[in-house]
């Protein structure tokens, strides 16, 4: 077995794992730093983020304006202290992409343009056309050359974390072209790793978006927090679920049912505003876990169109004109083309509300670090704090920008200040991390992965989707236990070395059932509506009293997890009630 | 990596495609040998879906790259009937009912299936300096962004839409007969960054360039601007840089040591 | 031992005629080998007329034959496949904007075109007169 000392290791290599590493070379040019990915940088999921990045740049808009948008955007379970750190910093951030390159979209006069995003009250969402995550991530991935402190393990899977003393010392990675494990030991680790939105079957993600770095600091004991908040996307294609930003409504696209009606003024949302004059914060610009809701509501009363892909309402960007279609938003059009056959200058385009984003995730205080010693998490793996039950689009990459920064930092300092540890008991750990993976590869049960990873995705969809009651989120419960007792009986074909794909689907999909169990315990357990997490059974208001809370999903081997309860941070803004539309407008005076 | 629902319980049940599938498993196989697929035909079906479906349900060992499903990621380029597409936005309806031949990205060497060894073309895409060379020290960041007007983004946004997929050295015949030239999607890169109005690192980059196996190598076949997802235009970005480099030869002649 | 074996693929002295896009270039590079034979006959009169008129009127005289006839009519189509084919790749090589806007490449083929229409017309009116 390989052993590769460094001073800090990262997994993932998206938007937050990159910018954490450069923050370390450029930073703490004395140290080492191993950039780990299962696929090559600029494949990961950061690159099909679309619509753009928040940061205060007008003169009309303030911090608190933002900060008052993010909290009660997230239904006031936001940390306010990490929301206020993250207000603070996130132009600066923007402006640091900008001067490694990243192509903003900027208007006339050469400064930075910013169009409106869902929930925003000012329009603060910096932009690259409708590939704001393609460019940012590939900005950084470039950037990230110019260091040759950065040594990167690409097409390297990560097996388990290897934790000794009550610390994390190091981490296990299979060499996927190899088929051979390194040990990497390290002083610090920053998981960095993505989302899970692989564990619903109708979803925007990438397939490698699978938890992995959530389930392996939950299997060491650390808590996931608030897993129970699931954002479904209000515009994916029908079938595929391939995403239609929110930047479609800020540059004024508006939603219809069948009846040509735009039915988000019944809900809330009103009144109807003129057609291409999107007003922030009302209409087709309220909040995602609002307008999925409305999706549902419009279904139960028929005014969806039923087609070849099942239910779908229309995006209609046709008002927009073919000028600021190709200007604003190019590859909306491409995707639509290619995807569902509608070239949206002439025709509407089919959606409806697909997974999108876990606003959970692994546990960390204000400044990244979890509580496993030398253990950092950022990005969508990680929970700081900022999303509480509901995200804002564009909050999440300007998230990796500021806390990738952090995180950096965090970690870097961490690893200054401590020395490798003795590598021989490691090394026995990194032994049986090794022969239980061996043993999985063996496995010659008779289940088909492909079937658990089915029923896994559409009990998930039925249990804890957009609407969720006791009794279907316990039935949840049950399909995932049974479904882990079947995983524990997988066949795997394939016993090669040389990029065994079926082995890492193997190993990923045990990821995603851990996840998803924690999901769907963190859920039932949530007796209240808030946010993303609806109820229709008798849990179907707020309830401050009791859950005001964010929830802890602790691992327990062959058994549920046990969910415990924190308090929110609360520095200036009282939960008061969440409105929008008109009812924004009242509140305000 | 999980793949997605794929198309099982929508096919139309009577119609079936052939796939067939260039395999080589370095652990068994001394050469590459085709091994054909029967499938559930669906028009909506991408060929990326088409392998899922083989993978989930008929040959869990056939082995390739994938993950956004929306031509973005770069991560599922593959030769479709011999000309290299990204499986992910290549669709059945295409072909139906002839048979579809898939095979490894051409030009690379198979790592195993339809995976490809990409190393050299990474190593060339870092070689190039893809990043903001500053004129003097770095901008400090309370100075605030740097100037850039539309028109100056015109100058290089086009070559900035590379997603690395590769696509564009299986279609060069150059870079198939010479894997020291620098290569399309690299150059572009290049040209990317020469162009930005915020960099001041061409003269460093023009050496890349100007070397036999910069853009001199490059036959101006165009293929790899034919083939390219994205519409960067790497042959565009080859020839303009043919011009810079011509300017500093020419320059290079009058100009005393 | 690593037991990753990569496979190359090795690149045969057919490679251009498997692909139409890669036959229509071999014909595009080999067509300048007919319009460098082409041109060392124009030479080849230049020097003849260097000897004096009646060593030039050899030289054309030794054009009308038949087989020469043919051969600049072949020439001439695969001179003209050759031009068509630079003129489709030339906006590849220009780096023109308009109001912000790179120059439309068919605007530059057409340019081309009507250049090359010009230059023909008056090289007609030359060789008439």
């Amino acid at each position: 077995m390989q052993i590769i000392k460094t001073d800090v290791a990262i997994i993932g290599a998206g938007g937050s794992g990159l910018r954490a590493a450069i923050e370390i070379a450029e930073n703490y040019p004395q140290l080492n730093v191993a950039l780990i990915s299962k696929v090559y940088p600029m494949r990961s999921h950061t690159v099909a983020a679309e619509g753009g990045a928040a940061g205060v740049v007008q003169d009309s808009d303030s911090l608190d304006q933002h900060f008052d948008d993010t909290v009660s955007g997230g239904d006031w379970l936001c940390e306010q202290d990490v929301v206020q750190y993250f207000v603070e910093n996130a132009a600066k951030q923007l402006t640091q992409l900008e001067h490694w390159g990243c192509p903003w979209s900027r208007k006339a006069d050469g400064n930075i343009n910013v169009r409106a995003f869902g929930g925003m009250k000012k329009e603060r969402t910096w932009f690259a056309a409708d590939k704001s995550g393609f460019h940012i991530l590939h900005t950084l991935f470039q950037t990230s050359l110019k260091h040759p402190k950065i040594t990167r393990f690409d097409e390297h899977f990560c097996l388990d974390l290897v934790v000794e003393d009550n610390k994390i010392q190091g981490v296990v990675i299979l060499d996927i072209a190899e088929g051979e494990a390194k040990l990497i030991q390290a002083k610090s680790v920053i998981m960095a790793t993505g989302g899970a939105g692989r564990v619903y079957t109708y979803n925007t993600n990438g397939g490698i978006v699978t938890g992995d770095g959530m389930s392996l600091a939950y299997r060491h004991g650390v808590a996931l927090r608030d897993m129970e908040f699931i954002q479904y996307h209000p515009t994916g294609l029908p079938g595929s679920g391939i995403l239609m930003t929110e930047g479609c409504r800020g540059e004024g696209g508006v939603l219809i049912n069948k009846n040509g009606y735009r039915y988000l003024q019944d809900y809330g949302l009103g009144p109807e505003t003129p057609l291409g004059q999107p007003k922030n914060k009302h209409m087709e610009l309220g909040p995602r876990d609002k307008i999925s809701q409305c999706f549902w509501q419009e279904q139960q009363k028929g005014n969806v169109i039923t087609g070849d892909r099942g239910d779908v309402v229309y995006l209609d960007l046709r008002h927009l004109g073919k000028a600021k279609i190709n200007e604003r938003l190019p590859f909306i059009r491409e995707l639509a083309k290619a995807y569902v056959g509608v070239d949206p200058v002439h025709e509407p385009i089919p959606v409806r509300p697909t997974v999108h984003y876990t606003m959970g995730g692994i546990a960390t205080d204000a400044k990244t670090a979890t509580s496993l010693t030398g253990l950092y998490a950022i990005g969508e793996c990680a929970s700081v704090g900022l999303h509480g039950a509901n995200r804002l689009g564009s909050n999440s990459l300007s998230e990796l920008a500021v806390f990738g920064q952090l995180a950096g930092q965090q970690a870097a300092e961490y690893a200054q200040q401590t020395e490798h540890q003795a590598t021989q008991p490691l090394q026995e750990k990194a032994q049986k991390i090794i022969a239980r993976t061996e043993a999985l590869l063996n496995s010659n049960g008779s289940e088909k992965m492909a079937d658990i990873r089915q029923e896994m995705g559409d009990c998930m969809e039925e249990g804890v989707g957009i609407y969720r009651i006791q009794a279907s989120m316990q039935k949840t419960i049950d399909t995932l236990a049974e479904l882990k007792v079947r995983y524990q009986h997988i066949k795997i074909n394939d016993k090669s070395s040389v990029f065994n794909t079926e082995f890492l689907y193997a190993i990923e999909l045990g990821y995603l059932l851990d996840t998803a169990e924690a999901i769907a315990h963190s859920a039932i357990a949530r007796q209240e509506s808030r946010g993303s997490h609806q109820r229709i059974d008798e849990f179907n208001t707020r309830n401050d009293v009791h859950f005001l809370k964010h929830s802890l999903a602790y691992y327990q081997a062959d058994k549920a997890p046990i969910i415990k309860y924190s308090d929110v941070t609360i520095t200036r803004s009282q939960p008061a009630e969440r409105v929008y539309g008109a009812a924004s407008e009242t509140k305000e005076k | 990596m999980s793949t997605q629902a794929t198309h099982a319980q929508q096919a139309v049940v009577d119609k079936v495609i052939e796939i067939e599938i260039l395999r080589y498993r370095p652990e068994q196989d001394e050469k590459p040998f085709p091994q054909g697929f029967e499938i559930p035909y669906h028009p909506d079906m991408s060929i990326l879906e088409a392998l899922q479906y083989i993978k989930d349900h008929l040959d869990s060992s056939v082995s390739f790259r994938w993950s956004c499903r929306m031509a973005i990621c770069g991560s599922c380029g593959l030769m479709v009937n011999n000309i290299p597409k990204l499986g992910c936005k290549a669709f059945l309806r295409d072909y139906y009912p002839q048979k579809v031949t898939l095979e490894a990205l051409a030009n690379f060497p198979i790592e195993r299936d339809l995976v490809v060894v990409m190393d050299d073309f990474i190593k060339k895409l870092e070689e190039i300096k893809p990043y903001i060379i500053p004129e003097r020290d770095e901008k400090c960041l309370s100075e605030g962004t740097y100037q850039q007007t539309p028109e100056q983004m015109e100058k290089y946004a086009k070559f900035s839409m590379c997603i690395n997929c590769g696509l564009c050295y299986s279609a060069c015949p150059q870079y198939g007969l010479d894997k020291s030239f620098t290569g399309p999607a690299a150059l572009a890169l290049l040209a990317r960054y020469n162009r930005d109005s915020r960099d001041a690192g061409s003269a460093e980059r023009m050496k890349i360039v100007n070397q036999e196996q910069g853009v001199w190598s490059c036959t101006f076949v165009g293929y790899c601007s034919v083939v390219c997802p994205k519409g960067v235009d790497p042959a565009a970005a080859i020839q303009l840089l043919k011009v810079e480099s011509s300017k500093d030869y020419l320059i290079g002649m009058f100009k005393p040591d | 031992m690593s037991k990753r074996k990569p496979y190359r693929r090795e690149m045969n002295n057919d490679w251009w005629l498997k692909n139409i896009f890669y036959s229509k270039y071999m014909i595009r590079e080999g067509s300048s080998i007919f319009i460098t034979l082409y041109s060392l006959i124009l030479a080849w009169g230049v020097f003849r007329l260097s000897q004096g008129e009646e060593a030039f009127n050899a030289w054309l005289s030794a054009l009308q034959h038949p087989v020469s006839i043919v051969f600049h009519l072949l020439v001439l189509l695969i001179a003209l496949y050759h031009t068509i084919t630079w003129f489709s790749l030339a906006p590849k090589a220009v780096d023109l904007y308009i109001k912000g806007k790179p120059l439309d490449g068919k605007l530059i083929v057409a340019g081309h075109y009507i250049t090359f229409t010009i230059v023909t017309i008056f090289c007609l009116i030359v060789i008439m007169l």
